[in-house]
């Protein structure tokens, strides 16, 4: 919870600092962040428009841009064996490669959450492509989830996971709540 | 010459410290055509006055610079600067006494900025401007309809989102000098609602969009704007996209939308015919015919998203028919190429909890499920709670609307008169 208050907090300083900067084009370290971040969001909108207003001369001298903006074309698209690829294929520099990393993190856990609600049953490879990782560490990984493998047919068996919700309001803050509605009512 | 402008910065100086800031916007108004006249020395002008105790003063001949005759091709062209200078620095309580001037310096900067191409420049100087001119949150200057012209033009969304998703409940009374009393020019009202519906259409918050086009087309009028026809096209497509049908205008919208913008939109409507007869060839056929037309109003990008949008209307009627189904089976009757096109399609609308279903890709199958039940949990308890308060809000501001009518003179005066219209009447009536 920290890391993710802390980017949002990081987010919103990137966005100022594009706003305020003196000729409109700020510095391409600023843009590589926010760009990743949106992505680590899962806010394509605004970073398709990012990629959009980011001028021509900062992309062509900033190929990250390019790479990052990849996986945001992968994941605009759904194609998942082509985010993990895009991910993996680069090293990423210093200033993004913290973003990235949960970048992937998030969008595994993504696919494995539509897995478990989307599937009954599934193919060994799906979820491979899905997840980005190989049979062998997938299989137990599955495994240790409670979800079952056919060796024979190649199949998982994904189980369907129960939403719990959260937060509890205190029932005194409630109560209160209820005393306001029925006031209201009455008069 | 000069000397015009040295009793210009005197009368200033003495009406500024005096604190007669009606009788200067007064003179301030008479003297533009001075101002405009002597351009070459207005920078002389600016060191003379001070930018906390003269705002009002700079303001007149910051308005002078942008609407003098081209300047463009000057190399040290600093308008912007002194007008970011101005904007960031100037005296709030000052300018409120010259709105519509303070407004009109912003639309020449936006113009100035969108001719310049660089309309990120301005996007932070105007949420400066509206924070200062607005006398609280919800209340809607023309500055608003500036910053989001310059907001979609640098296609970077986020601050105008901060002002769109406050309701707006009160308007900023410009043209204070107007002789009909303050007004506010309808076109930025117009302005602000369609440029806030492209918006929110830009971050795919269609019912927002839905609604600001709504509020656009719905404005009283007595003759077509362009801006409500393009609005309306806007708000066919949006429901088409939302609701898989066009929700009927309400009934309070003028005349003139039925009359004249309607027959001027046919080629939207027959697309929205064709989408609800649910065949894709058809919304196809549609598509072509009137390419022309929706390429001309830039909202191809909209109805392609309309003729994608029926694919999974489709498969959301499949739901109401099946409990399971072959994926190949899926894809015939929708209309798709293959079954992994399908699957693809029935994995975006799960993740999206826009159908409940299973797939089995060891048959090939999809199982339809019913909607989870969740009414009863504290989630639900905590939407209802959400949608009370708000209801509870939108009475109080009613409420208190109300009571400001009546107690407007002029109300009191009309109702007046008109219930001593009334009375004889009522009598002879009686007889």
């Amino acid at each position: 919870m920290v890391v993710n208050n802390n980017i949002d907090k990081l987010a919103e300083d990137l966005e100022k600092q594009e706003l305020e900067a003196p000729s409109g084009i700020t510095t391409p370290q600023v843009y590589e962040q926010l760009l990743a971040i949106y992505l680590y969001q899962n806010d394509l909108c605004n970073a398709k428009y990012l990629w959009k207003r980011i001028p021509e001369s900062v992309k062509t001298s900033t190929p990250e841009l390019k790479n990052i903006w990849t996986v945001g074309q992968c994941m605009w698209k759904r194609d998942f064996s082509g985010i993990y690829k895009a991910l993996n294929e680069v090293t990423w520099s210093d200033t993004v490669v913290d973003i990235m990393k949960q970048v992937q993190e998030s969008i595994r856990n993504r696919a494995v959450d539509l897995i478990s609600q989307a599937y009954s049953s599934i193919t060994i490879d799906t979820v491979c492509a899905m997840t980005g990782l190989t049979p062998d560490i997938c299989i137990p990984a599955c495994v240790e989830k409670g979800w079952s493998f056919e060796a024979d047919t190649n199949m998982i068996h994904p189980v369907r996971q129960v939403v719990e919700p959260a937060g509890q309001t205190s029932s005194e803050d409630q109560l209160y709540k209820l005393t306001d509605f029925v006031s209201f009512l009455e008069n | 010459m000069a000397s015009a402008l040295e009793q210009f910065v005197n009368t200033v100086r003495t009406l500024s410290s005096h604190g007669n800031f009606r009788e200067l916007c007064e003179y301030l108004s008479k003297s533009t055509e001075i101002l405009v006249k002597n351009t070459q020395h207005l920078d002389n002008v600016l060191e003379t006055l001070d930018i906390q105790q003269h705002s009002l003063g700079i303001l007149a001949v910051l308005c002078a610079k942008f609407t003098a005759p081209s300047t463009a091709n000057n190399a040290h062209d600093n308008r912007f600067t002194q007008t970011q200078e101005f904007i960031l620095n100037c005296n709030g309580e000052h300018i409120r006494f010259a709105p519509d001037t303070f407004a009109e310096l912003c639309h020449l900067l936006t113009n100035y900025l969108v001719e310049q191409r660089q309309p990120l420049k301005g996007i932070y100087l105007l949420e400066k401007a509206i924070s200062k001119l607005r006398l609280f949150d919800s209340q809607l200057t023309s500055i608003h309809a500036d910053l989001c012209q310059l907001c979609i033009l640098a296609k970077c969304f986020k601050p105008a989102l901060k002002l769109l998703d406050i309701d707006i409940t009160g308007i900023c009374q410009e043209q204070s000098y107007n002789p009909n009393g303050p007004q506010f020019d309808a076109k930025y009202f117009l302005l602000y609602y369609y440029y806030g519906g492209k918006v929110y259409l830009a971050v795919r918050n269609l019912e927002r969009a839905l609604y600001f086009f709504e509020v656009a087309i719905t404005t009283p009028a007595h003759a077509v704007s362009h801006i409500m026809l393009e609005a309306y096209k806007k708000y066919i497509l949006v429901s088409l996209l939302l609701h898989g049908k066009v929700l009927p205008v309400p009934k309070y919208a003028s005349q003139v939308v039925s009359r004249f913008i309607k027959p001027l939109s046919q080629p939207y409507h027959d697309l929205a015919t064709a989408f609800t007869s649910n065949s894709s060839s058809e919304l196809n056929a549609v598509l072509v015919r009137h390419t022309e037309v929706f390429t001309r109003d830039h909202n191809m990008g909209l109805v392609k998203q309309v003729s994608s949008v029926l694919y999974k209307k489709n498969i959301q009627r499949l739901t109401k028919t099946f409990l399971t189904l072959s994926l190949s089976d899926v894809a015939s009757r929708v209309g798709l190429s293959s079954p992994t096109e399908a699957e693809s399609h029935i994995l975006q609308m799960i993740e999206t909890q826009q159908i409940f279903a299973t797939i089995n890709q060891k048959d090939g199958m999809v199982i339809f499920r019913d909607e989870p039940e969740k009414f009863s949990g504290p989630e639900v308890l905590k939407g209802l709670e959400e949608q009370l308060q708000l209801c509870m809000d939108l009475d109080k501001q009613i409420l208190s609307m109300d009571e400001e009518i009546q107690v407007n003179p002029q109300y009191v005066k009309k109702s007046a008169g008109f219930q001593e219209e009334e009375q004889p009447s009522k009598s002879t009536y009686a007889m």
